[in-house]
């Protein structure tokens, strides 16, 4: 009888099912990514623009040549990790809304490392610099964390609010204590050689930074969903009275989630100064934070999800440049097919819902 | 005196249950009527067909003589039938003016007049002699003084008949003494009151007249000076026990889990449980009985560590725990089944086996060190979910998508199937389940106090603590109070305890 049992529990979920579902969960996006695309274009007809002409200049920014696409995949890195750390949280049920500084802390604390250590092989360096930028994005979670355990004060607004501390922060230190007058603009010194991450392609910004972000998005996976720990923080997330009536640690677990998150888009800052930039430059983000929240509620939390949704965002920040320039098309179009894509993720315009709400339409 | 209110002949059934069975009452104007009985008697049900909640299924409602029909609240009002229910429904943010006269507002032009709407408001709380500060943020103003604008907003609206469900069941003694002066007052403005309440002390202190229900049904009216509390206590819960009796009362074994002097607050920091004691013996089913709300809850939050004692200590097999966490005492041998299983019982988006597995997860064999070991983890759960027949399409399914009675069941293999718990504390383990799941999982208590565990059962449903018990004790306003064991007056000594506190009764 067992045996049955579990022969019914396997064949439920056959591999025709998954393959169902997973089709369906592709044709929602699909669908999601066209009408998004497709309301990008009517503002652009609208002002006069030529809206596929302008497409066009985009997917030639973005994919036009073996170079390009390795850009655009140099520039996934970031948005990647920052969906990561997004997901963690949300998985725990954590808004994190302060990635943006978290990035910030995490990218100066890698470029402190970078410039004052200056006589280490970089075996050593470069992942004394990455180590710098996960403590940095952890420890700038801790303020926030003290307030939602000692206090009960959720962590939405202290999150929002460490953001603006951060990015001041880092302006200040850069314009002070550790300004490089021979930089363009406000700027830390440049990190040492050795801190440097080694490049992939020759022609190309991307960097062994790309293999880590796919390390970590394998890593991530098998953290959530098959250690212990992963278990709890996803059970917490769940539901936080269940876990605690069960006798999970949701502390704990709390605590790991926020400074997993704070690590990750720490980790991801030390990744642009060591790979990118090569110094701690005032307002490098253009939003990476933000960014990486959207990508994380459009992937629904999912490490395999992010990958995907961060090289769509890679390809449209990179492409946006080329559009602009080519077609005069303003990069604000872009932002809002992204505002528009989350925004129809958000309220579930999924294929099942259309089929339902037509359902009750019609009747 | 005239008829303000009557009802003829009310009948209103749900899915598996008959709410009102033909019930007939009237009340008469600038009185108190209280309605009292146990939990699922029917009161609510009965107020919400009055109040317009409900459409019955038959019957009529007269209102000073003439019939009326009601499609919505909305048309209840407009008959002179206001409705306070136990939980306030005001917006915290507004001043208590505004939310007295919410939606109902003097205006001047297009924007509302602030100064008339605080005036009026003034006006309407003077005649009736209630004091409040109408300007005043709802959310900064104690709950008595929320109750006072919630029933303002009632009378705002002119009504004549005021419903007031379980309105002491939040309020402090000194709150329910100034209540009933109001409500004194009110009744002597000629506003008639009907009065819904468990605690037959208060009823007998501001009702004139009494209305008792039990199992949907109407069981007789008296006249307030005319009764005592005994008398209220056997119409309430009348003399036969519903379902019958599944346990041999069976002989205790040794003492297994001690609570001594426990007290606790609840989350508004009032005491909810004052200095409580009771041992719990292995092969013995203890129910707790008790109308909702007197302490239960926070009881057994207590014990599970879930809540922090204010005073007292808990020991399992002469060990005290009362200082250790939640998962050291699971492992000390305490099964849990919650009241509420969808809030803490199981996390409805997760999947049958992760609901399966929060106390074994990190040991071995279910895991490796770092890592769950998931074919173990499906073994055993899928045994388990076998065992207790839960009805499932498999392993991975959502637990959400289950009926009521199987994620009890699950919950029940959870903390059951592997038969390591020594104490069991169950509470309120077959509400809102069908029949026969209802039977499996009493069935399931039965057997495993039968293997030597203490069982602790929990429940405002009487016939259920009469149908498992071998000792009962009563939770009555944060006292856990000793009816006895087991016989044939064991029902009496708990209706007493229950409404009044006391365990005999002088006629």
């Amino acid at each position: 009888m067992i045996k049955n049992f579990f022969d019914k529990a396997k064949n439920s979920h056959t591999w025709k099912e998954n393959l169902v579902n997973l089709t369906t969960q592709l044709l929602n996006y699909l669908i999601i990514l066209i009408i998004a695309l497709f309301i990008g274009a009517v503002v652009m007809f609208l002002s006069g623009k030529d809206p596929i002409a302008a497409y066009a200049a985009l997917w030639q920014g973005a994919f036009g040549n073996g170079y390009r696409f390795a850009d655009t995949l140099d520039r996934s890195v970031i948005m990647i990790l920052a969906g990561i750390a997004g997901s963690i949280a949300f998985r725990t049920n954590i808004t994190n809304l302060g990635l943006e500084g978290q990035l910030y802390i995490g990218a100066f604390a890698a470029a402190w490392a970078g410039f004052t250590f200056t006589n280490l092989p970089a075996i050593v360096h470069i992942p004394l610099c990455m180590i710098a930028g996960i403590i940095g994005g952890a420890l700038w979670t801790l303020p926030v964390l003290y307030l939602k355990m000692r206090w009960k004060i959720p962590e939405l607004v202290p999150t929002l609010m460490l953001n603006y501390i951060a990015i001041r922060l880092t302006d200040y230190l850069i314009a002070f204590p550790f300004r490089d007058p021979a930089a363009p603009m406000a700027g830390s010194p440049l990190i040492a050689a050795t801190a440097k991450l080694p490049k992939l392609i020759k022609g190309s910004t991307i960097n062994i930074g790309f293999i880590i972000a796919i390390v970590l998005i394998f890593v991530t996976y098998w953290f959530l969903f098959k250690t212990k720990i992963g278990y709890e923080l996803r059970m917490v997330g769940l539901n936080q009275d269940f876990a605690a009536a069960a006798g999970l640690p949701v502390k704990r677990s709390i605590f790991l989630a926020m400074t997993l998150s704070g690590g990750v888009i720490g980790l991801g800052g030390a990744l642009m100064i060591q790979g990118f930039f090569g110094r701690f430059l005032g307002g490098f983000s253009s939003g990476y934070g933000w960014d990486g929240f959207m990508i994380a509620i459009i992937a629904q939390n999912h490490p395999f999800a992010v990958f995907p949704t961060a090289l769509f965002y890679g390809a449209l920040a990179n492409g946006a440049l080329t559009m602009q320039s080519v077609t005069g098309v303003p990069q604000a179009v872009v932002a809002m097919v992204k505002g528009t894509l989350v925004l129809f993720v958000t309220v579930k315009v999924f294929v099942e819902n259309i089929r339902k709400g037509l359902r009750k339409w019609a009747m | 005196m005239s008829e303000a209110l009557s009802v003829k002949n009310i009948t209103k059934a749900f899915p598996g249950v008959l709410a009102n069975d033909n019930i007939s009452l009237s009340v008469e104007k600038g009185t108190i009527r209280a309605i009292v009985g146990e939990n699922g008697a029917g009161k609510t049900t009965l107020m919400n067909v009055i109040y317009g909640l409900y459409q019955p299924d038959s019957g009529q409602i007269f209102i000073n003589g003439e019939e009326v029909t009601f499609s919505s609240p909305r048309d209840a009002i407009a008959q002179g039938i206001g409705m306070v229910h136990q939980h306030f429904k005001l917006v915290p943010s507004y001043t208590l003016a505004q939310n007295i006269a919410l939606g109902v507002e003097p205006r001047k032009g297009i924007f509302i007049d602030e100064l008339a709407l605080n005036k009026s408001v003034k006006a309407i709380a003077d005649k009736y002699g209630f004091q409040i500060n109408e300007r005043e943020v709802t959310a900064d103003v104690s709950v008595g003084e929320q109750q006072r604008a919630e029933i303002l907003k009632a009378l705002y609206r002119g009504v004549e008949i005021l419903v007031l469900d379980e309105p002491t069941a939040v309020l402090t003694d000194i709150e329910t003494k100034e209540l009933f002066v109001m409500l004194r007052n009110l009744v002597e403005q000629g506003i008639t009151i009907l009065f819904i309440s468990h605690k037959l002390r208060e009823v007998l202190e501001i009702s004139d007249d009494i209305s008792v229900m039990r199992a949907g049904k109407l069981v007789g009216t008296v006249k307030c000076e005319e009764t005592d509390e005994c008398q209220l206590a056997e119409m309430m819960v009348g003399r036969e026990t519903i379902g019958g009796r599944m346990r041999e009362t069976k002989q205790k074994g040794e003492l297994i889990m001690e609570i001594e002097g426990l007290s606790v607050l609840d989350n508004r920091d009032l005491t909810a449980v004052k200095d409580a004691s009771l041992n719990l013996y292995s092969g013995e089913i203890v129910g707790g009985a008790g109308v909702d709300g007197n302490g239960q809850e926070e009881f057994v939050e207590a014990l599970l560590g879930l809540r922090p004692l204010t005073s007292g200590k808990i020991r399992i097999d002469g060990k005290e725990i009362q200082e250790l966490s939640t998962r050291e005492i699971r492992e000390a041998g305490v099964a849990y089944i919650p009241s509420d299983r969808y809030r803490s019982g199981v996390a409805v988006e997760g999947t049958i086996w992760e609901n399966m597995v929060p106390g074994e997860y990190y040991v071995k064999p279910y895991s490796n060190g770092l890592a769950l070991a998931m074919p173990e983890i499906m073994m055993m759960s899928g045994t388990l979910i076998q065992k207790f027949n839960v009805a499932t399409p498999g392993l991975d399914a959502k637990t959400g998508n289950l009926s009521g009675g199987n994620i009890q069941r699950v919950i029940a293999a959870r903390e059951l199937g592997l038969e390591k718990a020594k104490v069991v504390i169950a509470s309120q383990p077959t509400r809102g389940i069908d029949i026969a799941g209802t039977e499996a999982i009493r069935q399931m208590l039965i057997d495993y106090a039968n293997r030597g565990a203490a069982v602790f059962v929990i429940s405002a449903d009487l016939d259920e603590i009469l149908s498992l018990s071998d000792r009962v004790v009563v939770f009555y306003e944060g006292n856990v109070l000793d009816a006895g064991y087991y016989d044939e007056t064991i029902r009496q000594r708990i209706s007493w305890l229950m409404t009044s506190g006391k365990d005999y009764c002088v006629d």
